[in-house]
C-alpha cells in the first residue's frame, strides 16, 4: 500500500503529487518553523512575520487576556509560556486570511474552504472587504495542513499578511461588464503572479495593495485608495488600438485617507509588470522602515513629492534587469477565461414578487446578451460550509467555476443564463441566501471589529447587523434614493469596511461619560463608491452606538425629504453642509446615564460591560524582519531536510539540497546588496561571485575565500544529484560552513552600515584574479 | 481507494436537538455564553462568544473554547446544542474519546435547560447525531460508517441514553454523520 493510502497517511502524504512542488516545499519549510518555535528556537518577532506572510494572523485575546465584564482575566492556555510571536500565545486561536486574487473561485476551491471551516475553525467562511476569505478561531498548528489542502486546488496564503503584495483585487464584473475597456482579469493574474514571493517586494516596510479596474466610472475596482492602481484604457496608436492603464499610487484608506496619484497617464500592457516592480524597488528602498504608521507608499511619495517619485521610478524602470516573465505571464490574456456551461437566454417575465425583487438589485445583464451576473448577498460576508457546497453544486450546475468574490463581501455568479435565473433563484432561496438589496442600504459591509481583531474599539459587526435587520423591515418604505445607499462600519480608524467612501460610514470610537467608557461610532458622510471610489468622506460627529441606527433613520428621512430631483447622497451633504446635519445629530449624540439606561453602556451583541482593556497591539503592519534574515533562516531549513534526505539514504537529494542551502543563503546576502537577482541558481551564483566574492565582502578575515569556494565549487559540479554518501556528507558540512559565513558576513556588513561607513556594496578591494 | 480510521480522530461532534417550539431567541443564549465564561462553569478553557444569528440554518451563537466549542446550531433547520470536540484525550480510546463527548454535551444541555434565562428550553432523549469533522481519519461512507459503527454502539451503551438504532445520513462530502435514534 502506497503511503498516501495507509490508514495512519498524514495531510502531507495523502496530498504528496497533488499540490504544486513548490507550494508543497514552502508548507514544508514553514512546518518546520513551527517546530523550531516550538522548541523555542525561533526568534518571537521572526517566528510572527513568518506566519503572518503565510496569513496566519492574531486575533482578539490572543495576549492570554480577557475582560469577562468584570475585569481582565487571563485565559490559562495550556502552554501559556509558549508563544508564537510577541505577546502572543501560542494556543490562542488566530485568523487565517486566504488570498484568492480577484476574489476568482472554482467550485472545487469553495469546496475545500468549506472542509477546512468546518474542520478548524468555528464552521463560518467570511468574505473580506479585499476578495479573500477568511477563517476564524485556527490553532497555529493546524496551519500546515490548511495550507497543504488549499495547495491542492492552487490556493496559496503566501504573502496574505504581512509586509508584502497583498491580495490583487479587481472589479467582479471584469470580462463581462459592458462598460469596461478590455478584461482586467488576465493582467490581474498576471501581477499576482509575478509579484508571488518576488524578491524585490521581500523589503517593504509595509503592506503594498494592488487594484484593478475595467473602466475609470464604475465603482468596483476602487483602484483610488490603493497603493498601486491600474485603470484599464485603449489608445489609437498608429492606426492601432492599443491596450494599456492609467496607474495611480500612494492611494490608501486607514485614519488620512489619501487619493493615489497619477504615475502614468497611458501605460502600455506589456510594460504594466516591469513599471509595477519600478515602483516596488523604489518603496523597498526609500520607504520608511522604522516607524509602521509612516511606512506606506503614501507617506513616501508624500516626503518625495510625485515628481521626484516618478523620476526615481523612471530611472528605476530604465535600469532594470530584463526579465522574461513580464511578457511570458502575459502571452495568454484567456488564462482568466470562464466557459459558460448554459445556453444564453432571455430572461422570462416573472409573476414571482420575490424573484422580480432579487432580480432587480441583484442580477446584472453581461455584456455578452443572454447572461447576467447574479449577486449572492452574504450577511455580513459570512456563510456555512453547508451552504459553500451548495453555492459549489449550483456553479457547476448554471455558470461553472465562474465565482467571484466581492469587495461588499458578497459571491458574484457569473454567466448565468436569462432562461435560468428563476431556477437559480429557487434553489438560492432553498439555501437561504436569495435576499435582494445587493449594494443597497440593507447590503451593510463591516470589518471583523471588536469580534475578532485585537484593534477593535467598537463592535462594528454587531453594528452592521443591527442595521441590516432594522433596514430589512423598513426597506419597503424607504425612498428609492435612500435605498440605494451604501453603509459601512470599522471597528477603529484603520478603516478595513472602506468606510470612508460609504455614503453612511462609521468608525468605532470611545467615549468617557460620567466616569464610564461608552463605544460610539464616528458619523462619516458624503463618501464617493462611484468613479472608483473618487472622493472621502467627512466626520461628522460621534454617536453612542446603541443611538446609530436612530441616526441612520434621521438623516435616510431628511434626504428622501429634502433632496433636489436626481441629487446624489454626497451633492446633498455638500448642499446642506455639515454643520445642519451636525443640528440634526444633535439629539441622538448624549447616552442617558448609566443608571437610566445601562444598555448604553455595553456593545451590540456583547453584554459586558464595555471597554477598551482588550486592546492589542495590531499585526496588520507585520514585523519588520530584514529579509536577508528570512533568507538566511530559510537556508538553515533547507540544510536540515538536507540532512534528512542523507539520513534516509539519498544521498543524490542530500547533496543537491545541501547546494540548494548555500545557494539560497548566497542570494539573500546579494538581495541585501541591493542587486538585482533572478530565482535561478546559476544566476545567484554569478551575482554571488561578481558581488561578494570577488569583492572580498564575504571573505573570512581568517580563511579568506575558502567558504565562498564551497558554493562556486559545488554549483559547477554538474553530476551532484549522483553524489555518492561521502560527496553528499561533505556537501553539507560545507554547507554548513558557508551558511555560519554568511551570518557573520551579514553581521559585519550590518556594523559597517550602522557605523556609516561605505556602502557595503562598494568594493572592498580589487576583485581577486582566479 | 484511500483507507480511513475514523477511530483515530481528536475531533468529535454530538448534536442534541432542542424541541423548536420552546427555543428561546438566539439573543439570550449570548449572555448566558458570557456568563459561563466569568463563571468558569464548565472544567475547560472558555475563551469568547461569536454571534452568528445573521447566518441562515448556522451555528448560531457559539461558545468558543480551547479543548471545544459550543453552539446553539439550526443546521438543516434543526435547532439543537452542537458540541464540537476540537483536540485533546489523544491518548484516549475512541470509544473513551466519545463518551466524553456525550458527557460533556449532557453537562452544557442540564446547563442550559436549568437556567431560567431560557425559559423552559427542551432537549430530546430520543435521537442524536454523531460526527467526525476530521476528512483526514474519516469519510461520510458506508465502509467509514461499517468501521465506526462498534464504538459508536459501545459508547452509547454506556450513556444515560437508551438510543440503539444508528443510521449514516447526509452527502458523501459531508464528515462522517451518524444519527442514532431509539428503535
Ligand atoms: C494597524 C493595523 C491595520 C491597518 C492600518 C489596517 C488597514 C486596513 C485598510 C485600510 C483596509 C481596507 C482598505 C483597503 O482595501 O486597502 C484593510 C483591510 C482589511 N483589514 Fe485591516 N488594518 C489593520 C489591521 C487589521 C487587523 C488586525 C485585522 C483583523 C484581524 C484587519 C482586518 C482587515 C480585513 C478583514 C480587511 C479586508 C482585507 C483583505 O482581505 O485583505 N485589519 N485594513
Ligand atoms: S478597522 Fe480596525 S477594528 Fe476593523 S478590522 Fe480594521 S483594524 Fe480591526
Amino acid at each position: 500500500m502506497s503511503a498516501a493510502n495507509r490508514k495512519d497517511a498524514s495531510w502531507k502524504e495523502r496530498l504528496d503529487g497533488r499540490m504544486p512542488e513548490h507550494l508543497a516545499r514552502e508548507i514544508d519549510v514553514f512546518e518546520g518553523q513551527i517546530e523550531l518555535k516550538k522548541q523555542k528556537k525561533l526568534d518571537d518577532k521572526l517566528f510572527a512575520e513568518t506566519r503572518l506572510r503565510r496569513g496566519a494572523y492574531g486575533q482578539r485575546y490572543d495576549n492570554g487576556l480577557r475582560d469577562d465584564g468584570t475585569g481582565q482575566k487571563p485565559l490559562a492556555f495550556p502552554r501559556g509560556e509558549l508563544t508564537k510571536g510577541p505577546d502572543t500565545v501560542w494556543d490562542a486561536p488566530g485568523m487565517q486570511r486566504i488570498k484568492i486574487p480577484f476574489g476568482k473561485l472554482s467550485a472545487e476551491q469553495l469546496e475545500v474552504l468549506s472542509d477546512l471551516a468546518e474542520e478548524y475553525s468555528d464552521a463560518i467562511l467570511h468574505v473580506t472587504t479585499r476578495q479573500d476569505i477568511q477563517l476564524h478561531f485556527i490553532h497555529i498548528e493546524d496551519t500546515p495542513d490548511m495550507h497543504r489542502r488549499l495547495a491542492s486546488v492552487g490556493i496559496t496564503t503566501r504573502e496574505a499578511c504581512g509586509n508584502s503584495v497583498r491580495n490583487v483585487t479587481a472589479c467582479q464584473f471584469a470580462g463581462v461588464c459592458s462598460t469596461e475597456s478590455f478584461d482586467v482579469a488576465p493582467y490581474a493574474h498576471a501581477t499576482t503572479e509575478y509579484f508571488l514571493g518576488h524578491p524585490d517586494v521581500q523589503d517593504f516596510g509595509r503592506k503594498f495593495k494592488i487594484a484593478f479596474s475595467g473602466c475609470a466610472d464604475e465603482p468596483c475596482g476602487l483602484v483610488t485608495f490603493h497603493d498601486l492602481g491600474a485603470v484599464a484604457l485603449t489608445q489609437e496608436i498608429d492606426g492601432k488600438i492599443e491596450r494599456g492603464f492609467r496607474v495611480v499610487v500612494g492611494g490608501g484608506l486607514g485614519a488620512v485617507p489619501v487619493e493615489a496619484k497619477v504615475l502614468r497617464e497611458f501605460c502600455p500592457a506589456e510594460e504594466l509588470l516591469p513599471l509595477s516592480q519600478a515602483v516596488a524597488r523604489v518603496f523597498a528602498r526609500l520607504g520608511e522602515k522604522n516607524s509602521r504608521a509612516r511606512a506606506r507608499i503614501k507617506f513616501l511619495i508624500q516626503k518625495l513629492g510625485i515628481d521626484e517619485f516618478k523620476r526615481l521610478v523612471d530611472e528605476e524602470r530604465a535600469n532594470l534587469r530584463p526579465d522574461e516573465r513580464w511578457n511570458a505571464l502575459l502571452s495568454d490574456l484567456s488564462v482568466t477565461d470562464e466557459d459558460p456551461v448554459r445556453p444564453a437566454g432571455d430572461l422570462p417575465e416573472s409573476s414571482s414578487p420575490a424573484f422580480n425583487a432579487w432580480a432587480k438589485t441583484n442580477l446584472r445583464p453581461q455584456s455578452q446578451a443572454g447572461y447576467y451576473v447574479a449577486t449572492v448577498t452574504l450577511p455580513l460576508g459570512d456563510f456555512t460550509p453547508k451552504q459553500g457546497r451548495a453555492l459549489a453544486d449550483l456553479a457547476r450546475t448554471y455558470t461553472g467555476d465562474a465565482m467571484r468574490l466581492t469587495v461588499e463581501q458578497n459571491i458574484a455568479f457569473r454567466w448565468i443564463s436569462g432562461a435560468d435565473a428563476p431556477a437559480f433563484f429557487d434553489k438560492l432561496a432553498a439555501l437561504g441566501l436569495a435576499e435582494p438589496g445587493a449594494s443597497t442600504i440593507t447590503d451593510v459591509t463591516a470589518c471583523p471589529g471588536t469580534d475578532t481583531c485585537k484593534l477593535g474599539i467598537a463592535s462594528s459587526r454587531g453594528l452592521a447587523g443591527e442595521l441590516r435587520k432594522h433596514l430589512t423591515v423598513v426597506q419597503d418604505q424607504l425612498d428609492p434614493a435612500v435605498r440605494n445607499l451604501r453603509i459601512k462600519a470599522s471597528g477603529c480608524f484603520n478603516s478595513c469596511s472602506q468606510h470612508h467612501v460609504a455614503d453612511l460610514g462609521f468608525l468605532g470610537v470611545s467615549r468617557n461619560v460620567g466616569g464610564r467608557k461608552v463605544p460610539h461610532f464616528n458619523v462619516v458622510l458624503g463618501g464617493q463608491w462611484s468613479e472608483n471610489a473618487k472622493s472621502y468622506g467627512t466626520v461628522v460627529t460621534a454617536i453612542p452606538s446603541k443611538n446609530v441606527p436612530k441616526v441612520v433613520d434621521a438623516i435616510a428621512q431628511k434626504y428622501a425629504q429634502e433632496k433636489h430631483e436626481d441629487e446624489s447622497f454626497q451633492q446633498f451633504f455638500q448642499r446642506i453642509g455639515k454643520s445642519e446635519i451636525r443640528k440634526l445629530l444633535q439629539p441622538f449624540s448624549k447616552p442617558p446615564s448609566y443608571e437610566e439606561d445601562k444598555s448604553f453602556y455595553s456593545d451590540w451583541g456583547d453584554p459586558r460591560e464595555y471597554t477598551i482593556g482588550d486592546l492589542g497591539i495590531g499585526e496588520c503592519a507585520g514585523e519588520i524582519v530584514p529579509f536577508v534574515e528570512f533568507g538566511l533562516q530559510a537556508a538553515e531549513q533547507e540544510l536540515h531536510g538536507a540532512q534528512d534526505a542523507l539520513d534516509s539514504g539519498d544521498s543524490g537529494a542530500a547533496a543537491k539540497a545541501g547546494l540548494g542551502a548555500m545557494v539560497t543563503a548566497a542570494k539573500a546576502l546579494v538581495r541585501y546588496l541591493d542587486v538585482q537577482v533572478r530565482d535561478d541558481a546559476d544566476d545567484v551564483v554569478a551575482q554571488f561571485r561578481t558581488h561578494l566574492h570577488d569583492t572580498k565582502l564575504f571573505h573570512d578575515p581568517f580563511a579568506k575565500g575558502k567558504f565562498a569556494q564551497y558554493l562556486l565549487i559545488t554549483a559547477a559540479n554538474k553530476t551532484l544529484d549522483q553524489a555518492d554518501t561521502e560527496i553528499a556528507r561533505r556537501t553539507l558540512d560545507e554547507a554548513q560552513l558557508f551558511l555560519e559565513a554568511a551570518h557573520a558576513c551579514y553581521q559585519r556588513m550590518e556594523q559597517q552600515r550602522a557605523s556609516g561607513g561605505d556602502s557595503p556594496s562598494s568594493p572592498a578591494g580589487q576583485p581577486e584574479t582566479p | 481507494m484511500t483507507s480511513t480510521s475514523p477511530q483515530r480522530s481528536e475531533k468529535i461532534q454530538i448534536k442534541l436537538f432542542a424541541d423548536p417550539s420552546a427555543l428561546p431567541p438566539l439573543e439570550s443564549f449570548i449572555p448566558v455564553f458570557h456568563g459561563w465564561i466569568r463563571d468558569k462553569k464548565l472544567d475547560e478553557l472558555l475563551i469568547d462568544v461569536a454571534d452568528y444569528a445573521h447566518v441562515h440554518e448556522g451555528p448560531g451563537v457559539v461558545l468558543i473554547g480551547h479543548e471545544a466549542d459550543y453552539s446553539i446550531d439550526h443546521a438543516d433547520g434543526r435547532p439543537g446544542l452542537l458540541y464540537v470536540r476540537k483536540r485533546g484525550l489523544a491518548e484516549s480510546s475512541a470509544e473513551q474519546r466519545l463518551i466524553d463527548a456525550i458527557q460533556r454535551a449532557q453537562r452544557a444541555r442540564a446547563l442550559l435547560e436549568d437556567d431560567p434565562a431560557l425559559s423552559g428550553i427542551r432537549f430530546s432523549n430520543d435521537e442524536l447525531l454523531i460526527r467526525v469533522p476530521d476528512r483526514l481519519h474519516a469519510t461520510n461512507t458506508d465502509e467509514c460508517f461499517a468501521e465506526y459503527q462498534p464504538t459508536v454502539e459501545h459508547a452509547l451503551q454506556s450513556s444515560s441514553l437508551n438510543l440503539n438504532a444508528l443510521q449514516r445520513v447526509g452527502d458523501p462530502r459531508e464528515p462522517l454523520t451518524v444519527r442514532a435514534t431509539s428503535r
